[in-house]
């Protein structure tokens, strides 16, 4: 029996060092109950924590810390004092219904696996003992979080997330800040009936090109239902596998179905190609209209330069709109010189969830999980509290979904954003048709 | 509408396309031959050939097609240096324990990448081919012309070595039968460190001709490495003339899937084909040795 | 596992013990797993053990037709993905509970098995792998491409009341624990058996010298696909519980080729082809990665895995037979000096 011997003991050995470095790490919280019904109550605490898991590794670790500092960022305007600032909060320290406690933000890393980011997010309620969650940045693994959060009882402030798929399940818990791909679609095809109707665009026939994942797939599902209902024909839906190495295919497909208009959802290495793709092959449709991401992260036009000029997508956030909302600029500039990202689309986003967040936990006066959700639901920010070009936020009670979000149109001009649409918030005037790749 | 121009222009892109997998694979089938071992790691050489480029030119000024031959030579060292830390300590160790290594080293280098120069997107802003031609209405972007002839180039020079200059023989005499070709007063380490040289070397000159266009980022690997994978195995393991053909018509095959039937299975054909032409010729279109 | 291996120990104990812990240690070590989620109690204290044991389990099949019969498949996460599947589907669609989902989807894994086996076994070493990368990567793509499944956008599983019927927990995640603790006990037995039976035999003499095999009589193409079946039944499972304790799956979680890698590399890192090989691998890499993941990732820039690659490669180097070579290697001397010791008595 000497085979049985040493594996039993070397895995006994590994197994007691495990759960030993484990108890070590996190010493304080093998004895507590669950955090749902640990909550203190309102008057002895200074600290409130809230949870924010992030791909801080992986594919898409950049956005992710940046993610983080722009959430980091608004904890701090809330800590401090910035009475300057017409932000919810700035004003005085702390949140003054609970003594003027701090907000406190625990990171994890999720590394876009929706495993990693459910287990996650019960560590940061378990063991760092969270009264609300934000983040989490991808689509799939906002998804099981939030059922995580769903299961303790925990309210889930989603501020990046735009699939579909997730204020449609029914859960009691969770809220989004973020318009949805659905709403920004129909910013699209709004800003495609305004040329339409009163700018004389002659638009009939619109095609989706979008890569084959989560993303791409829903948002050509949803611009698929909206094109029949503001009256465009989709002559074609090209779908691609994301990260190819070739476009020539999907732009042939794309000419010989000649559109008046193309609507692209894809991540940035692909739109890259298919900017230089369309370039080579000359292919010359009235306009691009990109569904953001891809199209609108700051390495797209840094790479593409002057190739990008003229395309337009639709925009969550656009630095410009500090003409008209000077908040937005000073807010960009301190974060700019403090953290050394610019104030973009998931930055300002994840900013803004944080906000909205600690401003419920403000009026709940307590961080009892069923009083931040009651303050959550009679949540009404008004636009001008915001960075966002929204409205305000105002929560949907049956869904969770804020119902004030809406999405803008920028276009590049000269190698830069701007807002073409709606018209009364534009700073430049939209360039349409699009100039021949040839005359520029 | 689909039409002659269409196609054919569909055509032309999917052969200068091919033309880079077979590049890649090249350098694949040369290790493999001579030594039975896949290199899974093998994108991570195109990263890294595409990363010594770039900061040629950021840092330098160099443009790809000056710093090429610097890339060669600093790939055929990075070869020579992964056989002999590498891969030589598993020569004898099971399949499984091979792929496992090249493996761990594909692992260390992308992350490792990421780690030193960022996830970042890098592109050679102003290289000095760029542009199109066109030719009896059909298009053609320079660089994707300049990187299929430096391909059809080099899969020439790799194979004229093989089979015309003494060495080329010694590394062939290696794959047919070490333990005779040892007999012979071949030294079979000094051929497999020749293998992995020449076999990174290769993909030194991809990731210089592809940095004229395409961006660079640390898992970039990944988006030619798998075709070149299959391509490799269609072309019949070892096989360098195999590799170039397979990888001409993988490209072929895959535009003409994506304008056909979608671009979302365009990669299907292509596996599709793998497998049909192994079950009928199980060591590939041209694998013999 | 720890039960099963004790009963056969105290069955099968030589007259002559050669070290008189082995009767202790093993129902030691099964207490001790029993035992642990009392011990330590955090979620993910108890969730870093169920990864544990999931890809104990996962790498423990894959060892049947990698280790054992000596073919490489770097394509199991296929079967892994079409067991989470076709329960999901089950349940989704037709309410069927997902223990019935369970079978199905080690059954659907078997079939799929056969299929993708039958034309790929008449292939040798390297043509064989990428066949069979190349067979995942187009059942991936497919289900990318298949509303029904829920296409690349995945499959949220529904809330249910928690319990046994429901395979769902939302409380505790003890009841998982066991589950997946069970599971793997189940397949390392299985393990176990085929190890010591003809079927075993078999298998090596396949994995050795085919050629030898053949001329022996064995029908080797029969041989493979049993191990193939075996193999892809318990990583079917596996993909079904996968499921239910994550309750969302989309092609990018269940299917994805790094997945297939991670699979091999455990029983490979561990020891392949050795009973204790793929649960030594489980145990030393989920936690690796877990706990980087945790403590070293806060910078994002990809630390934990470099070393994660690094340290791949080094045993490779230095161990090319898995870590549990060093273990035997151990045991080995330790029983020649224990051997002088009695003949010096």
């Amino acid at each position: 029996m000497s085979h049985l011997r040493i594996p039993a003991i070397s895995l006994l050995l590994i197994s007691l060092l495990l759960g030993a470095c484990v108890s070590t790490e996190a010493p304080a919280a093998t004895t507590q109950a669950p955090a749902a019904t640990a909550a203190a109550t309102a008057e002895q605490v200074t600290v409130v924590k809230i949870g924010s898991p992030l791909p801080l590794t992986g594919s898409l670790a950049a956005t992710g810390v940046a993610s983080r500092d722009a959430e980091l960022f608004a904890a701090d305007i809330i800590n401090g004092d910035y009475p300057d600032l017409n932000l919810p909060l700035a004003a005085g320290e702390g949140l003054p219904n609970l003594g003027g406690a701090k907000l406190e933000i625990v990171f994890g890393d999720h590394q876009m696996d929706p495993e990693k980011g459910a287990s996650e997010t019960e560590r940061l309620i378990t063991e760092e003992h969270i009264v609300a969650v934000v983040g989490a940045y991808a689509s799939a693994v906002s998804a099981t979080s939030s059922q995580v959060t769903e299961r303790y009882g925990i309210p889930f402030v989603n501020g990046q997330s735009t699939s579909t798929a997730l204020h449609t399940r029914g859960f009691k818990w969770y809220f989004r800040t973020t318009p949805h791909d659905g709403m920004f679609s129909e910013a699209i095809f709004k800003f495609l009936q305004d040329m339409r109707d009163t700018k004389g665009a002659d638009i009939t026939t619109v095609a989706t090109i979008f890569e084959n994942t989560q993303y791409g797939s829903g948002s050509s599902r949803s611009q698929n239902d909206l094109a029949a209902q503001y009256g465009f024909e989709v002559v074609a839906n090209i779908p691609y596998p994301s990260g190819t190495a070739d476009m020539t295919a999907e732009v042939q497909s794309l000419k010989a179905a000649n559109p008046d208009v193309v609507l692209p959802s894809s991540y940035v290495a692909d739109a890259i190609l298919m900017v230089r793709t369309f370039e080579q092959l000359d292919f010359q449709p009235q306009a691009i209209v990109a569904q953001g991401v891809g199209f609108t992260e700051a390495s797209f036009l840094e790479t593409v330069g002057a190739q990008g000029d003229y395309i337009l997508s639709r925009e969550v956030f656009a630095a410009d709109l500090a003409e008209k909302k000077p908040i937005i600029k000073t807010v960009s500039d301190m974060f700019q010189e403090r953290y050394g990202h610019k104030m973009e689309g998931a930055t300002a986003r994840s900013f803004t969830a944080v906000l909205v967040l600690a401003d419920a936990i403000n009026r709940a006066g307590s961080t009892d999980p069923e009083a931040i959700r009651q303050a959550l639901l009679a949540t009404d920010i008004p636009g001008d509290q915001l960075i966002m070009p929204w409205p305000g936020v105002k929560f949907d009670p049956a869904t969770g979904q804020n119902i004030a979000g809406s999405g803008i149109v920028v276009q590049a001009q000269e190698g830069q954003y701007h807002t073409v649409w709606p018209f009364d918030l534009a700073t430049r005037d939209v360039v349409w048709p699009f100039p021949a790749w040839g005359d520029r | 509408m689909l039409d002659g121009t269409i196609i054919a222009q569909t055509l032309l892109s999917g052969v200068l396309i091919g033309f880079i997998y077979a590049l890649v694979a090249v350098g694949l089938t040369l290790i493999y031959g001579v030594m039975d071992i896949v290199n899974f790691a093998h994108g991570e050489f195109l990263m890294l050939s595409m990363y010594v480029v770039f900061w040629l030119y950021a840092l330098a000024g160099l443009d790809p097609m000056v710093s090429l031959p610097i890339s060669v030579a600093v790939m055929f060292v990075v070869g020579v240096v992964t056989h002999k830390l590498v891969v030589r300590p598993v020569l004898r160790a099971p399949m499984s324990a091979q792929i496992f290594v090249t493996f761990g080293l594909m692992v260390f280098m992308r992350n490792g990448a990421q780690f030193l120069w960022s996830p970042n997107y890098r592109l050679i802003q102003t290289p000095l081919v760029a542009g199109r031609l066109e030719l009896f209405g059909l298009f053609v972007g320079k660089p994707q012309l300049v990187a299929a002839l430096g391909a059809l180039i080099t899969t020439g020079l790799v194979f004229w070595f093989l089979k015309r200059t003494e060495t080329g023989r010694t590394l062939q005499a290696v794959a047919e039968d070490q333990d005779a070709a040892a007999l012979m007063g071949i030294n079979p380490d000094r051929t497999f460190m020749l293998a992995w040289g020449i076999g990174a070397a290769c993909v030194g000159v991809a990731g210089a001709l592809l940095a004229n266009y395409y961006y660079i980022f640390p898992t970039v690997g990944n988006t030619f490495v798998l075709m070149a994978f299959v391509a490799v195995a269609l072309g019949g393991f070892g096989s360098v003339p195999g590799a170039l053909l397979a990888g001409v018509i993988i490209g072929v095959v895959e535009v003409l899937t994506g304008l056909f039937i979608s671009p979302a299975f365009k990669n299907i054909t292509a596996y599709v084909l793998y497998m049909v032409v192994v079950l009928v010729r199980p060591r590939g279109l041209l694998g013999e040795w | 596992m720890a039960d099963t291996t004790l009963t056969e120990g105290a069955a099968g104990a030589p007259a002559r013990k050669p070290f008189p812990l082995a009767g202790v240690a093993v129902p030691l070590l099964a207490l001790a797993l029993l035992a642990y989620p009392f011990v330590f109690r955090l979620p993910f204290q108890h969730n870093l053990m169920i990864l544990v044991f999931l890809y104990a389990s996962l790498g423990q099949a894959w060892n049947i037709l990698g280790g054992y019969a000596g073919q490489s498949s770097l394509g199991h996460a296929a079967f892994f993905g079409v067991g989470a599947y076709a329960s999901s589907l089950l349940l989704v669609k037709f309410g069927i509970v997902p223990w019935v989902g369970m079978l199905a989807g080690g059954l659907v894994a078997v079939a799929l098995s056969l299929l993708i086996g039958y034309p790929s076994f008449r292939l040798k070493g390297h043509y064989f792998v990428i066949a069979t990368i190349v067979l995942a990567e187009i059942i991936y793509i497919l289900f990318t491409n298949w509303p029904f499944a829920g296409g690349a956008e995945g499959l949220f599983l529904p809330l249910l009341p928690e319990g046994v019927v429901n395979f769902e927990f939302h409380s505790s995640k003890i009841p998982y624990y066991y589950i997946i603790f069970a599971i793997l006990a189940v397949v390392t037995t299985v393990v176990f058996f085929v190890e010591r039976s003809k079927l075993g035999f078999y298998f090596r003499a396949i994995r050795e010298d085919p050629d030898a095999a053949r001329s022996l009589g064995i029908d080797i193409t029969r041989y493979k696909l049993i191990a193939m079946a075996l193999s892809a039944f318990f990583t079917g499972v596996c993909g079904t519980f996968y499921a239910q304790f994550v309750l969302f799956i989309e092609p990018n979680n269940s299917l994805n080729f790094m997945l297939s890698v991670l699979i091999m590399l455990i029983p490979v890192f561990g020891g392949s082809g050795t009973l204790w090989g793929p649960i030594l691998g489980a145990f030393i890499l989920i936690p690796l990665s877990e706990f980087t993941r945790v403590y070293l990732s806060g910078a994002g820039r990809a630390i934990d895995l470099t070393l994660y690659g690094l340290l791949i490669m080094l045993v490779a180097i230095f161990e090319p037979r898995g870590l549990w070579a060093v273990v035997t290697r151990f045991r080995s001397r330790e029983t020649l000096k224990w051997r002088f010791w009695k003949s010096q008595v």
